[in-house]
């Protein structure tokens, strides 16, 4: 049984901190994960967000790179 | 989920999109992504970019002829101004890669005018945002809507292109998308 996927070490990071953290990093060095729904997503999402929605994450996570530091919301 | 997942570094952002006070883009996920196919070699690449560019610039000619306020006039003949910036810079790189360096008129022949940076026609950007025509705040906060809209396009792109060096040119445009966004939100705070 692997534990850590049922645990959430996710460190949050607060507006000025995410922000910040952006800024900082070439976009193409990060990512940036919205797993709301499309609606949400379309209304408003950070500049650059990839949407997978949170119901489909698990089936999708190989669109994703591991080894890049990782934003959700 | 991620971290158990072997994601090395998972951060979630508290608050959410609701926490979020700096631009958003809107739209969705394929959102002017029919301006590129995915195929596009590099030159390609910065012909489409220097497009937006001149779709942008035009816009902002426009709306500084239709602004009445001087102050505001002043601001969308500035923000013209950024663009043929963007675009000379665009053209440079074209030029340093490309074999046949064509004169700057030349270029632009071969570039096809598409949409706005950002992937949304002049009239849906207005639509959008009904900047009020009066207030320099509103005009920096349509032209930050727009640059945030750009680099969203560009960071979406980003992934789609297979070519690896004109994804290195799109993930440079979209860096300078993000510092260009910087310096307006700089502008809008010296207000």
């Amino acid at each position: 049984m692997k534990w850590m996927q049922f645990l959430t070490p996710a460190k949050s990071l607060d507006f000025d901190e995410t922000n910040a953290y952006i800024s900082q990093h070439p976009g193409d060095k990060i990512t940036i994960l919205d797993v709301r729904q499309p609606s949400e997503y379309q209304e408003s999402h950070i500049p650059g967000a990839t949407l997978i929605p949170l119901p489909q994450l698990s089936d999708r996570l190989d669109e994703l790179d591991p080894e890049k530091p990782t934003l959700v919301y | 989920m991620l971290a158990g997942k072997g994601f090395k570094k998972v951060f979630n952002v508290a608050g959410g999109i609701k926490a979020w006070h700096a631009k958003t883009a809107i739209g969705p996920q394929d959102l002017g992504m029919d301006l590129f196919t995915g195929k596009e070699e590099p030159l390609d690449v910065l012909k489409v970019a220097y497009s937006l560019e001149q779709g942008l610039y035009d816009f902002y000619i426009v709306m500084e002829k239709e602004a009445e306020h001087e102050k505001v006039k002043d601001l969308f003949g500035k923000l013209s101004e950024i663009e043929v910036k963007h675009q000379m810079a665009i053209y440079t790189a074209y030029n340093d890669i490309s074999d046949e360096e064509p004169s700057k008129d030349e270029f632009e022949k071969m570039v096809e005018i598409k949409a706005l940076e950002g992937g949304l026609s002049t009239r849906e950007y207005i639509d959008l945002f009904n900047p009020d025509l009066t207030s320099e705040t509103d005009v920096i906060s349509l032209a930050m809507s727009i640059e945030a809209q750009a680099l969203d396009l560009y960071q979406r792109v980003s992934s789609k292109i297979e070519n690896p060096q004109s994804r290195d040119i799109i993930n440079q445009i979209a860096n300078e998308e993000k510092a260009h966004l910087a310096s307006l939100g700089k502008l809008m705070d010296s207000l």
